[in-house]
């Protein structure tokens, strides 16, 4: 019972606070950039105002279309569901690494679909960029995945990223914590492997792919991917301090959404910091990003099994 | 080369005024000739322009610009067309630089370069029907054409894994409109080929039967960003004509006026290319705040944003007090510094040069061939400049230096822009100390007869070509530094990965609205 309504609590937090992060890091980027910069709360209504108007489809789609952003919402609160992000010991128990890495893959598969779908240039050209990327990033996530579960000695996400698992538990872990950084950056479309501010269709890959998305679907989409990143930034928080096993008592509740608060507001600061002082990798270099990553993972996971 | 050693090559009679040298041969000389001299005698090939002499002379008059760089002349080669056989041997057969004017004076006088390679329509879409030649003198300003569908065939690569990316006309951004076809294999750019001129405006059918002082606002308005450039290249050409010698301070204050939209618009361009090309934001942030402190100065001093509205013929309208000549210097030298700081601290990010390094590579003979101009010919390794072949205003008494660069690539041309922008920056000061005391303005006596009027405004050679008759203009072509590089794109482009396109296209930085008269 208390399971169920603390996890009921975490999909609710979760999923009302992610466009207030996505909001946050633009707000963040604009002070650093020198501007004034839109208020943090701006998503939400940018949110509602794309959900209010109406669809443009073309003729010629297939129902996949009208199916990807159901699907990528799903997985988008399916991970919100499943991962221990409030409570050290919340999520769902049955989920392990296998099925995380999977679902993940799932989302950038059904999100491909719908660029394809659309049948244009861009659309084409940003899923088989998603596809580059994503062949590029699995063998990294896999790996830094492996490693947590062998400190861990479980494969279940509870064990992997809650239940007192910190970066510091094992020193080799600090290399697959960096390998999850670089894996969050990847997987979530930002800066050196994507610009999620971009006009030029010419240099997208997410965007390209829900170019052709209008209105409520397009909301969807957005939506998805404010609360991906936002289940990433707290997975990245909770390697970094430990967070309050679930009790039902005031107390217990607050340090949880404290902690939540305390890591999207690091984690944005963090990543507008990167955001505003890098500029985009050329797309043929991508290939060492990602290899930076894996071996990351790989020299993580070598170690534990070896020390 | 001296024109000593180039007069054996031309026919005997020549006509000379000022700096020009003028000569008539026939159709079948022309294409010849103007290949021996660019050719054997290297003058580069400036432009080639289009007349409707039907009047005076039953003909079409087709006339090639040469530049003779060495003595600061210009070398205008001329022939006539008859109207029943309006067609000449193609100079482009031999002269790449001509091929883009060739398919101009196809589409806007229906004269036919024999033997073109690619007798493609340029500036007319597939809705113009056959036989519109708004150029030619009968044909009205206002007529309303039939919507035709005739093929506007474009480059066309075909192969396993090649596809096809239309971009545009319409674009993502605050842009003009233009549209490019790219053919690709994965990422790799194989061909790329514009199809721009979606607006034209007909600024030279307006221009004909208006005097120079009507005529003036629409140059202004050809391009926004180089309006300045654009009024200095016309009144040059009308003054030569006149024989009218403009005032020293006017001529100082023409220069700043020219310097000051060469400062706003290489900071837009910084800021720009490293910025927007490359998605380091930081830098379009700040150096965009940077460049609206010289469009307000503008705002300040003449009432709008774009150095519009200074130089007239004659002169410019006003000459500026003390405190305006010291406001001007410090918001100039202020703009300047901030921005070098900006650039200097976005130089130290290794992913920032990495990006521009060895993107959009413009070789040296490719930048030759198409008859480059400006900043991207010049960081091609060209040695030219018109401040330094065809001096004008008082740009000799002025610390002006020559910027250039070998490599040719984006990073090449940002060098050369941050190097460009501290010249310009002295050459301004300097300008706003000479004759403080002298008129501004003198009255002009508008004679008849052609005159080339060229300016090195910030994104290359302007080159504006008059013909006055009874006072009003006869035949006016202000060629902008655009119309010569965008056909640079087929050459810079193929190579490239696609998403550093766009990086490679903001280095350029051309206008739609100048190519598009």
């Amino acid at each position: 019972m208390i399971t169920i309504l603390m996890l009921i609590i975490q999909v609710i937090l979760v999923l009302l606070i992610a466009p207030f992060v996505t909001g946050l890091i633009r707000w963040f980027k604009a002070r650093l950039q020198g501007r004034q910069g839109a208020s943090p709360l701006l998503m939400y209504f940018a949110l509602l105002t794309t959900l209010k108007k109406e669809h443009v489809i073309s003729a010629s789609r297939s129902w996949m279309f009208r199916f990807v952003p159901f699907m990528v919402l799903g997985v988008a609160v399916f991970l919100a569901l499943s991962l221990p992000l409030v409570f050290s010991d919340g999520g769902i128990a049955h989920v392990d690494l296998f099925v995380l890495a999977g679902v993940l893959a799932l989302s950038s598969v059904f999100l491909v679909f719908g660029g394809l779908d659309a049948a244009t240039a861009f659309g084409g050209m940003g899923a088989s960029r998603e596809m580059t990327l994503a062949a590029l990033i699995e063998p990294a996530v896999l790996t830094t995945f492996a490693a947590f579960a062998t400190v861990a000695g479980s494969a279940s996400v509870q064990s992997l990223f809650g239940q007192g698992m910190t970066a510091l538990t094992h020193p080799a872990l600090l290399l697959s914590f960096s390998a999850l950084i670089l894996i969050t950056l990847a997987e979530n479309a930002r800066y050196p492997v994507d610009n999620p501010a971009t006009h030029l269709e010419l240099t997208m890959v997410h965007e390209a792919m829900v170019l052709e998305y209008s209105g409520p679907y397009l909301a969807m989409l957005e939506y998805a991917s404010s609360i991906k990143l936002t289940v990433f930034l707290l997975v990245l928080g909770n390697l970094v301090w430990i967070k309050p096993e679930m009790y039902l008592d005031a107390p217990t509740i607050g340090l949880g959404v404290l902690g939540v608060l305390v890591s999207v507001c690091v984690g944005s600061f963090v990543l507008a910091l990167l955001e505003s002082s890098m500029a985009k990798m050329r797309f043929f270099r991508m290939q060492e990003y990602m290899s930076i990553a894996f071996f990351l993972a790989l020299s993580g996971l070598i170690l534990i099994l070896v020390v | 080369m001296t024109y000593e050693q180039i007069q054996p090559l031309l026919p005997p009679r020549v006509s000379v005024h000022v700096d020009e040298v003028r000569c008539q041969v026939e159709a079948s000389a022309f294409a010849p000739l103007v290949e021996k001299l660019s050719k054997e005698a290297g003058l580069p090939v400036s432009l080639v322009y289009a007349t409707d002499d039907r009047v005076q002379e039953n003909t079409f008059g087709v006339h090639a610009v040469l530049s003779l760089d060495e003595e600061s002349r210009w070398l205008v080669i001329s022939t006539s067309v008859e109207e029943s056989n309006a067609q000449y041997p193609s100079l482009t057969a031999s002269v790449m630089a001509a091929h883009w004017y060739e398919r101009y004076l196809q589409d806007m006088f229906g004269i036919t370069p024999e033997g073109h390679p690619d007798p493609r329509r340029l500036v007319h879409h597939e809705n113009i029907p056959e036989g519109t030649h708004p150029l030619r003198k009968d044909f009205a300003w206002d007529t309303k054409l039939d919507h035709a569908q005739i093929p506007y065939p474009m480059h066309h690569v075909e192969g396993e894994g090649i596809y096809e990316i239309p971009v545009g006309p319409i674009h993502a951004g605050i842009i003009e409109p233009g549209h490019f076809r790219f053919n690709v294999a994965g990422e790799r750019i194989i061909t790329l080929e514009g199809k721009l001129f979606f607006t034209h405006k007909g600024v030279e059918k307006l221009l004909e039967g208006k005097t120079p002082e009507e005529a003036l606002p629409f140059i202004e308005r050809l391009s926004g960003d180089m309006a300045a450039s654009h009024a200095l290249a016309f009144c040059q050409a009308v003054e030569k004509i006149s024989g009218t010698k403009v005032p020293e301070r006017a001529q100082a204050l023409r220069v700043a006026f020219c310097e000051l939209e060469r400062l706003t618009m290489h900071i837009h361009d910084l800021a720009n290319i490293a910025g927007m090309g490359t998605g380091y934001t930081l830098m379009a942030a700040n150096g965009f705040r940077v460049k609206e402190r010289l469009v307000r100065l503008s705002q300040s001093l003449l009432g709008n944003r774009f150095w519009r509205g200074a130089i007239v013929p004659g002169g410019v309208t006003r000459n500026w007090t003390m405190d305006e000549c010291a406001h001007v210097k410090a918001v100039a030298t202020e703009a300047v510094k901030e921005i070098q700081d900006l650039v200097a601290m976005a130089m130290q990010s290794d992913g920032l040069r990495e990006r521009l390094e060895t993107s959009g590579v413009l070789t040296h003979e490719a930048a030759v061939a198409y008859g480059a101009v400006g900043l991207p010919a010049r960081a091609s390794g060209v040695m030219r400049d018109v401040r330094l072949v065809h001096p004008y205003a008082i740009y000799a008494e002025l610390p002006w230096k020559f910027v250039c660069a070998t490599q040719g690539d984006v990073y090449a041309r940002y060098r050369c822009r941050v190097d460009e922008l501290a010249v310009s920056l002295d050459v301004l000061l300097a300008a706003l100390d000479l004759y403080p005391e002298t008129d501004v303005t003198t009255p002009i006596d508008l004679k008849d007869g052609v005159g080339i009027g060229a300016v090195e405004s910030w994104r290359g050679e302007v080159l504006t070509v008059v013909h006055l008759k009874d006072g009003k203009i006869e035949r006016c072509m202000p060629r902008d530094p655009s119309f010569c590089n965008w056909a640079l794109f087929g050459e810079l482009g193929p190579g490239n990965i696609v998403p550093d396109f766009p990086l490679c296209n903001k280095s350029l930085n051309l206008s739609y609205s100048g190519t598009d008269m």
